[in-house]
């Protein structure tokens, strides 16, 4: 669609004929005309005209530039869930509004999905004419040379000696040498080149649509999951070991590549001085996976930029914490909680990370415990807080509960929060806990010792069969695009005649299609010396 | 490696020194407008054809002429924005002391660039501050190209109001010092996605530049043509027609371009490999996706009957301002997975 017709700069009066502007107009004038019936076929000639015009392509190019905004700028659901529930608790009314609209997720939502299909029916409708038709001007050679070609913008004259058939023959050679397309005809020739600037906007536009199909095609056979995972601990890719998993319409659970993942160790570095202090400078996951479940294990070690590949499924270390670990002896004086619990950071300088810790199985009473993990505390006024997110003093602060935790009624909890709706709270100050302390709950309730750490990796595993697909059409797109911009097609047209005594008034003629690249004038210039060049050597 | 923070001292000290430079060529620029001499009207020197002998090989040399490109446009010799004061060698005390002050703030720019990348043992486009200082970099050097071979002296005045204005604001508000890359950036497609974006964006730049001075200039030319009172017109006088502004912009654009549509796509296939997921339109890339379209409305609008020219333009300048909206307000305020900007 950006491939212009006519030579530039014709003035803002003539149209500058894209190829769609006349049938539109014709399509208009038909529609206004009154008493003019049109029958159902007509409208629908009519409907596709108009969709497929070039005013219509920019309507609707707008609309999927400004449908975009939204998406930008308000949470999404696809990706920042926590943050649309946030967004309907604190404007229940106006969420109500947006999430009627779709507009937690624009890019899945029907309206959107409507102005991407109507823009690509719209390129459909521009581009298969245009293939059809450089088919046929492929065939067909160049135009015959117009008389006067001194009305040409680009033109010059010279005088050889000799005959015009000689000079002709000489000028046709060098076009022709030049890989111009050549026509000849009594008295003149002309010659086109360039026809790679419309196959490169054939090109261009036909890779976008590949570029939709290939997003299509990983949305309806990839996937994508989530899992944490605490250093010492394993999972298997299955549906139920996965925190998250986001598949495709066409996918089954018996799709997923059966492997296992365990961390052995985690490492994190950070700049440990200077005004960027505690910013993160390398994270490496040590781990040990195999590809058929209970087959041998490998080392590999995932960092950021360096994902793990097992069957085409990729695994990616995409975040970081720690995950304190705790004794709990209930009333009754038996071990019912042993082991790390996952908290969530909550900011990134210092890393101070919350969660919770659930204990269903206490006696007499369910625990359930509130806190704050600060990987390196320092007392800031009387407050502690993280101030660097190493864990130099890792110390963390509990609330306490007891009462029923309701976990089996009701819809299902977050493992990083408590619902207290059932629990009262323990009349038991939240003292800070160093690695080893201990904490007796009041009322006999049991002991809670904090005994040390552990740190987790969130990992992603997707799967994208439209992956390179989707590559092979950017490539695509982006070489129509060169061509389109940087191929100029041009005629040469090339008259001589006999000036009566025994010489031959040569005239050359250009014109070029484009303006998108300058430097005509050069390839003409040169053009013109050798052809006469030649002439004169004949 | 450790950061050299005295390497990093002095990059700042040669960005600052750029700065006032640049700062110096624009008061030459401005200088010229007020007190260089009126150069003949553009448009009639354009409109005499340039008569160009061209040899011919051995034997009798054939007397010929071409005339190239006296076309209906009028911008000049071969349509090219090329020419747009009429002498050849007439450049004026004040722009010849402006263009000399635009090289000595370049090397003073690149120096500083180069010095940074140097003290942190990379290349020195990792955060919004380096980001900002690369891009003006490379819009003052693509301006001094453009202005060498198509001599558009006009256009230093505005490139470099812009550039003071942007590197003022970079090294006052969002001034980052020297580090370490944070894991997330540190891939070789830093190098070839940044890079890309940089460039592009440095291009369109100018071409913003080319685009607000073709509105001034097409603004004045329809007064005069309706026979309204113009105003002043000092400078626009002095300025290339609205065809040659237009015509500028709009192949400034057809370059910059493909680059951006090559640095969406370097980033998608980097988000690829770092995230699992080569588009998951996160705010910047929504953003970067935005921008791209509304340039690719521009090229479909200038080859549309009745968008060309301000219709265009406008739209020329909108994909610009989606551009520096993302760069100012969607990397630095709403949270993604673009916000390394090292601002807190």
């Amino acid at each position: 669609m950006t491939g212009l017709r006519t030579p530039p700069d014709t003035g803002p009066a003539t149209p500058p004929g894209d190829d769609f502007a006349e049938p539109e107009a014709a399509a208009q004038a038909i529609a206004r005309k009154p008493g003019v019936r049109l029958g159902v076929a007509g409208w629908l000639r009519w409907g596709w005209r108009q969709l497929t015009s070039m005013r219509t392509a920019l309507v609707l190019l707008f609309l999927l530039a400004a449908g975009s905004i939204p998406g930008s700028l308000l949470p999404q659901q696809g990706t920042n869930p926590a943050a649309v529930s946030q967004y309907y608790s604190s404007h229940p009314v106006l969420a109500k509004v947006f999430g009627g609209l779709s507009l937690f997720n624009v890019f899945g939502a029907p309206w959107f999905a409507a102005i991407y299909l109507l823009l690509f029916t719209s390129l459909v409708g521009c581009v298969l004419p245009r293939t059809l038709r450089l088919v046929g001007s492929a065939r067909q050679p160049p135009p015959k040379a117009p008389r006067h070609l001194d009305k040409l913008p680009f033109s010059a004259s010279y005088a050889a000696a000799g005959e015009p058939e000689a000079a002709l023959q000489a000028a046709a050679a060098v076009l022709s040498g030049k890989r111009f397309r050549v026509r000849t005809g009594p008295g003149w020739v002309s010659a086109e080149k360039g026809y790679l600037r419309e196959v490169g906007n054939l090109l261009f536009h036909l890779a976008l649509l590949g570029c939709l199909v290939s997003i299509g095609l990983g949305g309806l056979f990839g996937y994508k999951a989530d899992r944490l995972l605490v250093t010492g601990t394993s999972f298997d890719n299955t549906i139920t070991a996965l925190d998250e998993f986001h598949p495709g319409r066409m996918v089954s659970p018996g799709d997923l590549q059966p492997f296992t993942v365990s961390l052995s160790h985690f490492s994190a570095s950070y700049v440990t001085s200077g005004p960027l202090l505690g910013q993160p400078s390398a994270f490496n996951a040590a781990i040990r996976y195999s590809d058929t479940p209970g087959g041998p294990t490998k080392p590999f070690t995932l960092s950021v930029n360096h994902p793990l590949v097992v069957d085409g499924t990729r695994v990616f270390l995409i975040g970081h914490g720690y995950a304190p670990t705790f004794r709990i002896t209930d009333g009754t004086g038996h071990v019912v909680f042993s082991g790390a619990d996952p908290f969530i950071p909550v900011e990134t300088s210092g890393l101070t990370s919350e969660g919770a810790i659930k204990v269903p199985d206490a006696q007499p009473q369910q625990l359930g415990f509130i806190g704050v993990f600060l990987p390196t505390a320092v007392d800031a006024g009387g407050q502690l807080e993280s101030r660097f997110p190493a864990p130099l003093n890792p110390m963390v602060s509990l609330v306490s509960y007891a009462g029923n935790l309701n976990m089996n009624s009701g819809p299902s909890q977050s493992v990083y929060s408590l619902n207290t709706s059932g629990l009262h709270r323990l009349p038991i100050d939240p003292r800070p806990l160093s690695v080893g302390q201990s904490m007796k709950l009041p009322g006999g309730l049991g002991t809670l010792t904090y005994t040390g750490y552990q740190q987790w990796v969130s990992l992603a595993i997707t799967y994208d069969p439209g992956q390179l697909p989707a590559l092979v059409s950017g490539i695509a797109v982006l070489a129509g695009l060169l061509l389109s911009f940087f191929v100029r097609r041009r005629r040469v047209f090339v008259r001589a005649e006999a000036t009566g005594s025994g010489e031959t008034a040569v005239e050359v003629g250009g014109l070029t299609r484009s303006d998108a690249a300058g430097g005509f004038e050069d390839e003409f210039s040169s053009l013109v010396a050798d052809v006469s060049g030649q002439a004169a050597k004949e | 490696m450790p950061v050299n923070t005295g390497l990093a001292d002095v990059s700042n000290d040669f960005l600052l020194a750029a700065v006032v430079i640049y700062a110096l060529a624009m008061l030459a620029f401005a200088c010229d407008f007020a007190f260089g001499k009126k150069p003949v009207k553009a448009a009639a020197a354009a409109r005499v054809p340039a008569l160009v002998g061209v040899a011919a090989g051995s034997g009798e040399p054939p007397a010929s002429s071409v005339r190239a490109g006296d076309g209906p446009a009028g911008g000049g010799p071969a349509g090219g924005p090329a020419v747009v004061t009429a002498g050849r060698k007439g450049v004026g005390r004040w722009v010849a002391a402006a263009v000399a002050l635009v090289c000595l703030g370049l090397t003073a720019h690149i120096t500083g660039v180069v010095l940074r990348g140097v003290s942190v043992h990379r290349l020195p486009w990792g955060d919004m501050y380096e980001f900002v200082t690369a891009l003006t970099c490379v819009a003052v050097a693509f301006f001094l190209a453009a202005m060498i071979r198509y001599r558009a002296y006009y256009l230093g005045l505005f490139v470099m109001v812009a550039v003071v204005l942007v590197l003022g604001l970079a090294e006052t508000v969002i001034y980052t010092p020297a580090g370490p890359l944070v894991p997330a950036l540190q891939s070789y497609w830093l190098a070839i996605h940044v890079t890309a974006m940089t460039l592009a964006t440095g291009v369109f730049f100018v071409a913003a530049v080319a685009g607000i001075t073709y509105l001034f200039v097409d603004r004045h030319a329809r007064r005069v043509a309706a026979g309204r009172p113009a105003g002043s017109d000092g400078i626009l006088r002095r300025l290339p027609g609205p065809e040659a502004l237009d015509r500028l912009a709009y192949r400034t654009v057809v370059f910059g371009f493909p680059i951006w549509t090559f640095g969406v796509m370097a980033g998608a296939i980097w988000a690829d490999r770092a995230w699992g997921s080569y588009w998951s339109w996160d705010p910047t890339e929504t953003w970067a996706f935005i921008t791209w379209v509304v340039y690719a409305c521009f090229l479909h609008a200038r080859a549309t009957a009745g968008w060309r020219g301000r219709r265009a333009t406008v739209i020329q300048l909108l994909g610009f301002g989606c551009l520096i909206f993302n760069v100012l307000v969607i990397s630095l305020v709403v949270p993604g997975l673009h916000s390394y900007a090292g601002l807190t």
